[in-house]
């Protein structure tokens, strides 16, 4: 079975426990405003352009090596991928393993469930990035392939969630729900953006449902970042510049997400640790 | 007034160690080179060398014995109140010896020296030091007993002996009266001294001296200040910086005062962070016994607290075996993480144990072998290696063979490779023939001194190390295997399987160094094929056949009796000077640019950079007859080490080893921290890298130096 990826990358620190292989998925059925893989979007093979690094060469039809114009997007088959995550395997240890991310691991959930079977099959650690924005039996059956899920919870506010994604929340909130009545453990995770769901009060409604999922594992607030901006172009999607908030008001932030008894970290740090 | 704790004390031997690195920078320019510990040369300091009439070179033992002697008692002196133990070096003989000079005098080699310049190879011929000294033969004598040793053996021998024995003689004589000028130093401080914390240990150092200028030590601050001696002597006598296991030699003496109620753990902590300060030489840190049990004690533990107290530039190993103490894995891995000054380091005792795979080797001497050099290991008192001495530019033969392959009109991979082949046995021969002249001759020319006094059967048989060594297992390095590799599969990739360019083109545009626009494609079009620790990549493919071919040429080209030949892959951090010599390569780097690091891959290797592909790739490119291969690795992991980042870099290192890997030179580093320091390098006086096999300021560095540290990182694991 093969799948559209955009790239592998190995020995990740940052999505999910230990030492981690990270598979981005390409395709994803949000849009959101401040997306910082905005290469893992559109759901085909394409050009991504960064116009500043051309070298004026002239040769661009028999193909470009200076990076001004990269294509983005390879179908690969399972086993493909496998092998280069067995490459990774000696590293993992009992924390470490794959993580399925993307773009939207749940557009090509056959792909997906079978690479995370067979990760299983060889004893590797499992874990899916994923919007949750996808029908309950697509999520349950991708989920339940998973040690752990990391989803996002941008805004309780619908309408909001719509304007800044292009999806209401209502799907993500009944599939947190779902995931949690499995006993998955989940990361969930709020991308704090400047004037779009830095309120305090919306923090508070986020940690008030969460404090509801029996397996939240922790709630991660990210502090904005304009990677997606200075990403080379794609001509299907692009990012919008946003403020980032300040260290003071993370900070505030999570002491409210934490009055809810839950475990909270920001940016990887841990803020604060409970056992629920 | 209040007194100075032992922590006050090394905060402001801290402080004035930053200020001697300011001080050494202005007086001499970058120093590219290990810190040392030395102290800045005073004002009108001036050395007379007493060359032979018509000579301006050292030759010879007692050239060489006599030359120390008056450069001992022309060095200045060095004592702090704030420390416990005396002396320090600021200066040393090789700058006035000329060796190279002596050769060309009494032993050329001109019929060697074209081949050398055209294939770049460091020959190792006039290279001093670079083995080991056995210090228990020092601490069980003392400078009074190896007198009477010398004395002993000279009288058993006949005259022909005796110009070794007088100098060796003449050279013991010349340490002692280096050590006597401390104590009157020292006893003239103790006078003027009014702090009475600083008159106690005065006192203490005044009363150790007087002991250790001619008996064995035997208490731990003796031990230390004994090891403190040799190790500065040593340094000016050849630049000789290698160490001991210091924690497994000095735990009798620690464990004995302590319980005989000599000396207080904060007493022996004070006097181990002097002994770190006092010089750069390198220790390890536990490792296995002759019968592979755990070294790591007490002591172990307290040298890294020592360190950490001290928290500057120190070259620290720890040998990670497979019955390594856990929690002292776990300590030295937070070392890394927490004070980030590129120490320790880790060596990898099953890469290193493949020594037994050389002719004649003792399992317990493998043991033995310990890291005490930038790069590598030898086995103390019984190995001359000349390790990290001999060194050939494998980029410099891959572009000879590829001129040649131009001229011959018939053009593949396969018959590039047979081509560096070839000429890979030409450069080895021309390499071996140099080492077996530095071996003939090295004894005539520049007598290790100093060293033989702790070295086996030196002494016993009046001969050189260089000559009696038991084991002569000459390490000769390989420089630039991911140039080569990364050549190879451009070459494989671009031409061969995609042919997306021709020959003729590639010709074109290496002659031309890439010119136009044209040109510049071309070369991003290699630079961007697949490379070597990408994983299972063209490159990682070619850089296994090329280290496996280095290793088993090297290995197996007939020396001479008990000589024998011992590869592995290191540039030391002369990726510079070896880039100069190589014109434009297929992997896309221009002319005269550095060559790669040691073992390591291009920088931007991948796009994400991963430390475990690296590891995992120069894991398998492993020469494995016991010496180095490193895995140089300089990472921001961006993670604290309390959420994960500790056990996350420790299993990064221990999966290396496990993997078969020798040794791993590693800088956790802040990289904000590091490209603000590139820039304006004086605004950070105390960071510490790891630049090679050695540590040093990065404010001393040159900025191309910097610039290899920098080029090296790695953002994100």
């Amino acid at each position: 079975m093969n799948g559209l990826i955009t790239e592998i990358q190995r020995g990740s620190l940052h999505d999910g426990p230990g030492i981690r292989t990270v598979v981005f998925m390409k395709g994803c059925n949000l849009r959101c405003a401040w997306c910082h893989n905005p290469e893992t979007i559109f759901p085909g093979e394409e050009i991504l352009f960064s116009p500043e690094k051309c070298i004026g060469c002239g040769q661009c039809a028999k193909g470009c090596f200076s990076g001004a114009k990269v294509r983005s997007g390879k179908t690969v088959s399972v086993e493909e991928v496998l092998s280069v995550i067995i490459e990774d395997r000696p590293y993992y240890g009992p924390e470490g393993g794959v993580t399925v991310s993307g773009g939207e691991p749940a557009m090509q959930a056959d792909f997906v469930c079978e690479l995370l079977s067979r990760c299983r099959e060889n004893g590797i650690g499992t874990a899916v990035e994923t919007n949750l924005s996808f029908p309950s039996e697509t999520v349950t059956r991708i989920c339940s392939l998973c040690d752990l899920v990391m989803c996002d919870l941008k805004t309780m506010d619908s309408d909001l969630h719509r304007r800044y994604t292009g999806a209401g929340n209502e799907r993500i909130l009944e599939n947190m729900k779902k995931v949690g009545s499995l006993g998955i453990p989940m990361l969930v995770r709020t991308p704090v953006i400047r004037d779009v769901n830095d309120a305090e009060s919306e923090i508070d409604s986020i940690a008030a449902f969460l404090a509801e999922i029996p397996s939240l594992k922790c709630y991660e607030l990210l502090t904005y970042h304009p990677l997606g901006l200075s990403k080379p172009a794609s001509e299907h999607f692009k990012p919008q510049a946003f403020e980032k908030p300040t260290r003071e008001q993370m900070k505030k932030l999570a002491a409210i997400a934490a009055s809810h008894h839950i475990p909270v970290r920001i940016d990887n740090v841990v803020f604060q640790e409970v056992s629920k | 007034m209040k007194q100075l704790s032992y922590q006050d004390r090394i905060a402001l031997l801290r402080e004035k160690k930053i200020q001697h690195t300011l001080e050494k920078t202005k007086q001499n320019g970058y120093m590219d080179g290990d810190d040392y510990g030395t102290v800045p040369l005073p004002e009108g300091y001036h050395f007379e060398t007493p060359y032979n009439p018509g000579e301006d070179f050292l030759v010879g033992p007692m050239g060489n014995a006599r030359a120390f002697a008056a450069f001992v008692k022309n060095h200045p002196l060095y004592i702090d109140p704030l420390e416990i133990l005396a002396g320090r070096w600021a200066d040393m003989l090789p700058e006035y010896r000329h060796t190279k000079r002596a050769y060309q005098a009494y032993h050329p080699y001109d019929e060697l020296k074209a081949g050398q310049e055209f294939y770049n190879i460091n020959a190792g011929i006039e290279a001093d030091a670079h083995c080991a000294c056995d210090y228990r033969i020092g601490l069980a004598l003392g400078f009074g007993g190896i007198l009477e040793k010398i004395r002993h053996y000279r009288d058993m021998h006949g005259p022909e002996k005796k110009e070794f024995y007088d100098a060796e003689e003449l050279t013991v004589l010349s340490m002692q009266e280096f050590i006597r000028r401390h104590i009157e130093l020292a006893e003239e401080l103790l006078e003027k001294e009014t702090a009475p914390e600083l008159r106690r240990t005065l006192a203490m150092m005044v009363e150790t001296n007087k002991k250790v200028i001619s008996e064995k030590p035997e208490t731990f601050l003796e031990a230390c200040q004994w090891v403190a001696w040799f190790n500065t002597l040593s340094r000016m006598y050849d630049r000789d910086g290698a160490g001991f296991g210091l924690d497994v030699l000095l735990y009798p003496y620690y464990k004995a005062d302590l319980e005989a109620g000599r000396i207080t753990k904060e007493d022996a902590f004070f006097i181990m962070a002097n002994l770190l300060l006092n010089e750069t030489h390198y220790y390890q840190l536990s490792g296995p016994d002759t019968e592979g049990r755990d070294q790591t004690n007490p002591l172990s533990y307290m040298i890294l607290d020592a360190a950490h107290a001290l928290n500057i530039s120190a070259n620290l190993t720890v040998r990670v075996h497979d019955n390594i103490d856990p929690e002292f894995m776990k300590k030295a891995v937070w070392c890394l993480f927490n004070d980030r000054n590129g120490w320790p380091r880790f060596s990898g005792d099953r890469g290193l144990m493949n020594y037994m795979k050389n002719d004649g080797i003792e399992l317990a001497d493998a043991r033995s072998r310990i890291a005490v050099g930038c790069n590598w290991m030898a086995i103390p008192g019984l190995e001359y290696p000349l390790n990290d001495c001999v060194k050939i530019n494998v980029a410099r033969v891959f572009e000879v063979a590829m001129q040649e392959m131009e001229q011959s009109g018939s053009f593949s991979t396969e018959e590039l490779f047979e081509r560096l082949s070839a000429h890979l046995d030409r450069a080895i021969d021309i390499t071996a023939k140099g080492i077996n002249h530095h071996l003939d001759y090295q004894h005539e020319i520049m007598p290790e001194l100093v060293m033989n006094l702790m070295m086996k059967d030196t002494i016993e048989k009046g001969e050189d190390i260089s000559v009696c060594a038991k084991y002569l297992t000459m390490g000769v390095d390989g420089v630039g295997l991911g140039t080569v590799a990364d050549s190879f599969a451009a070459i494989e990739q671009r031409i061969e399987k995609e042919h997306l360019l021709s020959w003729e083109e590639l010709f074109e545009a290496l002659r031309t160094d890439f010119a136009g626009p044209a040109g510049e494609r071309i070369r991003l079009m290699l630079k961007s094929s697949e490379r070597y620790c990408q994983g299972n990549s063209l490159g990682d493919k070619w850089a296994q056949r090329i280290s496996a071919m280095f290793a088993k040429k090297v290995h197996e080209y007939p020396m001479p009796g008990r000589r024998q030949l011992v590869p592995g892959w290191f540039s030391w951090s002369s990726t510079i000077a070896f880039g100069r010599a190589v014109g434009a390569t297929p992997d896309g780097r221009h002319a005269r640019t550095p060559v790669t690091h040691g073992a390591n891959p291009n920088p931007g290797f991948r796009k994400d950079g991963a430390a475990t592909a690296m590891a995992t790739g120069i894991a398998r490119i492993q020469t494995a007859y016991g010496n180095t291969c490193p895995l140089q690795l300089e990472m921001d992991p961006k993670i604290s080490a309390d959420e994960g980042g500790l056990e996350n870099v420790e299993r990064l290192l221990r999966t290396h080893i496990d993997m078969g890997g020798t040794l791993i030179n590693i800088n956790i580093l802040d990289r904000d921290k590091l490209m603000a320091a590139h820039k304006n390098p004086m605004l950070y006086p105390d960071l510490v890298v790891r630049v090679t096999g050695f540590t040093a300021y990065f404010a001393t560095l040159s900025p191309e130096f910097r610039q290899l540290v920098v080029d090296r990182f790695i953002d994100g694991f």
